[in-house]
């Protein structure tokens, strides 16, 4: 049966997406995830689309490269017209030509070994013919200056370049639109920023329309020239003209820093298959202290954490002192049990005093009986510091637990960490978001190459752009508002 | 020279090694598994630059179970046929005992001997790639074994991260193995909520590019069958010919 052809006046080839009274509603929930959008976005623009988590930004995406409603079984209602055509009538795999994405994991978005086949795979799903697959190859190598990596392994890039290399990918298909789900979140600070200007002269050459969905705005800087921000219920809740923003503000934090040490490291030194991963690394952390890690992917910065709180035991060097909690980017994969409660009095350390209070206090009350993997992830990550605390770790050591945060999150995350500290427990948190670390650290400990640079005032490492640099870090914006605070 | 069994088109090699081990299946002889268990090797050792260290590490348990099989079948063996040769308080080893003895063991080398040579001398990736072209698999089928391919590493690594976290809760890893069982469970729930979600996005990204499993048209490395793949197929036609032949001599 033949699909009736839908009758349009005019067809509008200079607006990408068309949404008209748009809402979008996935099978197993009552209420829309989108309600109601009514947008159009034209050829060549810039537009980020920004609101809090779980507002729909994603689906949004996911709807406009067709990924959705086909693989969610999602209900749609209102029209998307793609380049004047109703989306509906686009064949499988048709529109993915026109509309290509980059996806914010870079270790689940390959399906090769190396750059070259990962490269060819794309080619070959479009069904270009053999003749022209090599020097499609290289033009797109050399464009994105990835020449040097053709026949290098995917998986052993750093997470700057899988996120190129998923660029070319992209780029390859030669489409007229690209869209983008968070590409920066696992990106250290400097590679973000040299990916942002890669991306802004490859869009100035090949006149992309980009569409991109983003929390950290302020590592984009000028680059968007339109902002689509949408509310916790989906709808629009501005469209506007982007305008360069500031980070999230934070107050700054007043230390909590206390004279006893908690914890001592000295000469610490972890080899894994035959590999030097850290080296005579000595520090010490005090009782109140936070203290950000901070340094270029791969440097070993998870290596330390997993060092202090035992995971590895060190050949060489020694760990002194309270023993410490460590609270993995995903903390679902420190759960044991069937429920909240059950967890935190897993290792039977704490009183039921003091189970109590540490329920309270870390607002577990509400979701006690609730199954530790079914709830939220700012739950989550609270349910596995009670845990560590009921062990009684009082040093707190948090891997990359900003990554893909909203504000909302980050905010809630400063709190729980400054209420912590005030308790006189030491965090340690490894981020790569120098904004939250600017707000919230009493130090900042730098690592390149396996080895502590130093130990480091936040406020007079902002100023030491050399010192940044070589850490492929960046200064937060807007620094001088907090020296401002302190003046 | 010593490439060639490594550039052989995979498909006909998997091809030539899947008919050898049939055809063997028929021939109770123990000569005819001993002859192919040499070949096999002096073929690898003429055709290939295979690890030889890895090859005894992955034949050792192959042995093993070679030797398992002929000690239980001399002990334990029902056939009573032909002379006795030996015999120890109840236990008669006849002749025919004897050569059903070795031709089971000799088989386990054989076709675990077989197995290794395709193992080691192949790239799966490009086997699967070869399926793809010469016997025309599915993509949709070739692909998901090939992301599960890449995804392998992936998962140890998190698994191995998984396990750390657990061991610093204090879910120490028991020494009965009915609770070291019971314990894996708990491995597996987050593994697994992890792992499907990293396929959903692995997913998600191949069918942004535009991935729908439809045969494909063209590809860009083509693996055709050329004469050196004739000519090899033919060899391990001629040696397992030459095998087998054994059977109906007379000594």
């Amino acid at each position: 049966m033949r699909l009736p052809v839908p009758k349009r006046t005019m067809p509008v080839c200079n607006q990408v997406f068309v949404l008209e009274d748009f809402s979008f509603c996935y099978p197993d929930t009552a209420d829309a995830t989108l309600n109601h959008l009514d947008v159009a976005i034209e050829e060549g623009q810039r537009v980020v689309i920004t609101g809090p988590s779980g507002c729909g930004k994603s689906s949004l995406l996911y709807l406009l490269n067709r990924l959705y409603p086909a693989n969610c079984d999602g209900t749609v209602s209102g029209t998307l017209d793609i380049y004047g055509k109703r989306s509906g009538y686009y064949a499988p795999g048709e529109i993915n030509q026109t509309v290509a994405t980059v996806f914010q994991d870079p270790d689940a978005q390959f399906c090769m070994p190396t750059v070259e086949e990962e490269l060819a795979f794309t080619l070959e799903n479009l069904h270009t013919p053999h003749e022209d697959m090599q020097a499609r190859i290289d033009d797109i190598l050399l464009m994105t200056g990835l020449e040097a990596h053709r026949h290098r392994v995917i998986q052993t890039l750093s997470g700057g370049w899988k996120q190129r290399v998923a660029t070319a990918c992209a780029l390859i298909m030669e489409p007229k639109c690209l869209l983008l789900d968070e590409p920066l979140t696992h990106l250290d600070p400097l590679t973000a920023m040299e990916f942002v200007s890669w991306l802004d002269a490859l869009q100035s050459q090949r006149k992309l329309t980009i569409i991109a969905v983003e929390h950290k705005l302020e590592l984009w800087g000028s680059f968007f020239d339109r902002e689509i921000a949408l509310n916790a219920d989906g709808c629009i809740d501005k469209d506007r003209a982007f305008a360069a923003t500031l980070p999230i503000p934070f107050k700054k934090r007043q230390h909590t820093k206390r004279h006893d040490t908690l914890l001592t490291a000295e000469q610490l030194m972890i080899e894994k298959s035959g590999k030097q991963l850290i080296s005579a690394v000595s520090l010490s952390l005090a009782a109140g202290q936070v203290a950000v890690v901070a340094g270029p992917n791969g440097c070993g910065k998870s290596t330390l954490l997993k060092a202090l709180c035992g995971i590895y035991r060190p050949p060489n060097g020694t760990v002194r002192g309270d023993p410490a909690g460590y609270v993995p980017q995903s903390p679902e994969q420190l759960f044991l049990t069937k429920n909240v409660t059950d967890e935190l009095a897993f290792s039977g350390k704490s009183s039921p005093a003091e189970m109590d209070r540490l329920m309270n206090g870390l607002f577990l009350q509400p979701i006690a009986h609730a199954h530790p993997f079914s709830i939220s992830h700012g739950q989550k990550r609270r349910v596995a510091i009670g845990a560590m605390l009921a062990d009684k770790r009082k040093v707190l050591l948090l891997d990359e637990p900003t990554a893909g945060q909203d504000e909302q999150a980050l905010k809630e995350l400063y709190e729980l960490i400054d209420a912590r500290a005030k308790d006189g427990c030491t965090a340690v948190i490894v981020t790569h978001d120098m904004n939250f670390a600017a707000s919230i650290a009493d130090s900042i400990l730098l690592m390149k190459d396996g080895t502590l640079t130093g130990v480091f005032d936040p406020d007079a490492l902002w100023g030491n752009d050399e010192l940044l640099h070589e850490h492929r870090l960046l200064a937060p914006k807007g620094r001088n508002a907090y020296a401002t605070d302190f003046a | 020279m010593r490439q060639i069994l490594h550039n052989m088109n995979p498909s006909m090699k998997f091809l030539a090694v899947t008919v050898s081990m049939l055809v063997l299946a028929f021939f109770f002889n123990p000569w005819t598994p001993l002859l192919f268990f040499l070949s096999v090797i002096a073929l690898q050792l003429l055709f290939s630059r295979i690890n030889w260290k890895l090859w005894l590490l992955f034949m050792l348990p192959f042995f093993f179970g070679a030797f398992g099989y002929l000690w239980t079948t001399l002990v334990f063996g029902a056939d009573t046929g032909g002379p006795i040769l030996w015999s120890y308080g109840p236990i008669e080893i006849t002749e025919q005992n004897w050569a059903h003895a070795w031709s089971l063991s000799l088989r386990v080398l054989a076709f675990s001997s077989l197995s290794l040579l395709f193992a080691l001398t192949t790239d799966p990736v490009r086997f699967i790639q070869s399926l793809m072209q010469q016997w025309k698999l599915s993509p949709k089928l070739a692909y998901s074994l090939m992301v599960s391919y890449q995804f392998l590493p992936v998962l140890k690594a998190e698994l191995e991260q998984i396990q750390q976290a657990h061991r610093l809760r204090g879910a120490e890893i028991d020494k009965h193995w009915w609770n070291r069982l019971l314990a894996m469970r708990r491995l597996f729930i987050p593994l697994l909520a992890g792992a499907v979600r990293k396929a959903e996005r692995a997913a998600f990204a191949m069918e942004a590019r535009g991935f729908t499993g439809e045969p494909r048209t063209a590809f860009y490395e083509q693996l055709t069958i050329t004469r050196m793949d004739y000519v090899l197929t033919a060899l391990f036609g001629i040696v397992l010919a030459l095998c087998c032949s054994i059977e109906f001599l007379d000594f």
